[in-house]
């Protein structure tokens, strides 16, 4: 019941409040000093939350810190100039043959390039043609046939690795602890 | 809706492809250049730390052969960075990869889905058309009430059972193969047939569990000249990726 012996700043909200408090006049007893205690320390305590909740919207409002990537910084240590390779120079023979590898290296990709374009393109021809030919038979399977494939996606693939996979193999022991750094906002 | 019935039979066909396990081959301009990619990002790179521990080691042993210094340095590290190269070495060379060439390869056992490894296998059945056994993706003729996808997926299940795990791609077919019967046969209201072509990819890798119902093969785009006459090998190829 001492929770509800408010100060008259708090907004009244409905009309049972305010039948409380004067419930409450009339029935406290005259003990001045006791009465002031709480009331001081209740009051302190409100000022705090204020003061409190105040610092909370100020941070609040400061907008957020970036989470730095780990992959882009790089350790000083490895800048150390001990660190340097020491290679000897390229030779003219060297480096002219490594122009016309890249060369060669760029028409090869243009060409996988188009070859890549010139099979779609015929996949999509040929598909453009059987739904012109089902068209013809009937409009209520080409309906069925262009109507989109909602468990198609999302669409999972094992890629290709160098050598089969062997039967039997067991893979040596070992823990991995994962050491990454995890930013919260 | 009452409309004339149409002359032409339909079929709903199913490419299923075993897909590759293995990469392919580079060719010598890809070899080439991955080799000069390493080439440039050991140039561009600085020691890492074991580097730098292998050539401090060597020092070590350079300033031991000129003077001897052996009692300062000798309370330095008991394994080398070499010794430790050596044991990493050897134990790659007693792990023992599975062949990329496999026994069905060498054997050319094309009944097989262990073959061929670096390139995508498609299914091959033998069927009875007309009077005559041919060797053709399997296919069954489209009955009212269904799609042509299930159709599709249906010639799949005949010939392989029902346990086969296939991801059929999308609703639409992949190509068309249209013709007219012998005119022995032909009639003004059965003119010839049209074949839809589906694909789907092989998911499980064991059909030792399905049941098959005729000759299978399974054979990768070049081996299927040897099996599809002309025409229908033309409309196949359209729609077959290398």
């Amino acid at each position: 019941s001492c929770s509800s012996w408010l100060p008259q700043r708090v907004p009244l909200r409905g009309s049972h409040w305010q039948s409380s408090l004067l419930e409450l006049r009339t029935s406290l007893p005259g003990r001045a000093q006791p009465k002031k205690k709480k009331k001081v320390d209740v009051k302190k305590e409100q000022a705090q939350k204020e003061r409190m909740k105040k610092k909370l919207r100020k941070l609040e409002k400061a907008a957020p810190e970036l989470i730095p990537i780990e992959d882009f910084i790089a350790p000083l240590k490895f800048s150390e100039s001990n660190r340097v390779r020491s290679l000897p120079a390229l030779s003219p023979e060297e480096s002219e043959r490594r122009v016309l590898l890249l060369k060669k290296w760029c028409l090869f990709k243009q060409k996988q390039d188009e070859a890549e374009k010139k099979a779609i393109k015929a996949l999509v021809e040929s598909q453009q043609e059987a739904l012109k030919e089902l068209r013809l038979e009937s409009e209520e399977l080409y309906e069925a046939a262009i109507r989109r494939d909602e468990e198609l996606f999302p669409f999972e693939r094992e890629g290709p690795t160098y050598t089969p996979p062997l039967p039997g193999y067991d893979p040596p022991e070992g823990k991995c602890i994962d050491i990454t750094k995890v930013y919260t906002q | 809706s009452a409309a004339a019935p149409r002359p032409w039979k339909l079929f709903g066909a199913m490419c299923l492809l075993r897909l590759p396990r293995i990469t392919q081959p580079l060719e010598k301009v890809e070899e080439e250049m991955a080799a000069l990619m390493e080439q440039i990002e050991l140039e561009k790179s600085h020691y890492s730390d074991h580097e730098m521990r292998k050539l401090e080691e060597e020092e070590q042993l350079q300033r031991k052969k000129e003077s001897l210094y052996d009692e300062d340095e000798a309370r330095g590290k008991v394994i080398l960075a070499q010794d430790l190269e050596e044991k990493w070495e050897q134990k790659f060379q007693q792990f023992k990869a599975a062949p990329r060439i496999t026994d069905a390869d060498k054997s050319n056992d094309r009944t097989s889905l262990n073959r061929k490894l670096d390139s995508n296998l498609m299914l091959l059945v033998k069927q009875k058309i007309g009077n005559q056994d041919l060797w053709l993706l399997p296919q069954v003729e489209w009955q009212p009430g269904e799609t042509l996808r299930s159709t599709a997926e249906r010639a799949m299940a005949t010939f392989l059972g029902d346990h086969i795990q296939a991801k059929v791609l999308g609703n639409a077919p992949y190509g068309i193969y249209k013709y007219k019967f012998p005119k022995a046969i032909r009639t003004e209201n059965n003119v010839g047939a049209k074949v839809f072509f589906f694909k789907a990819f092989l998911q499980s890798s064991d059909l030792s569990q399905a049941e098959l119902k005729a000759d299978c093969l399974w054979v990768t785009k070049k081996e299927l000249g040897d099996y599809l006459n002309s025409e229908y090998l033309k409309k196949v190829n359209r729609f077959l990726l290398d």
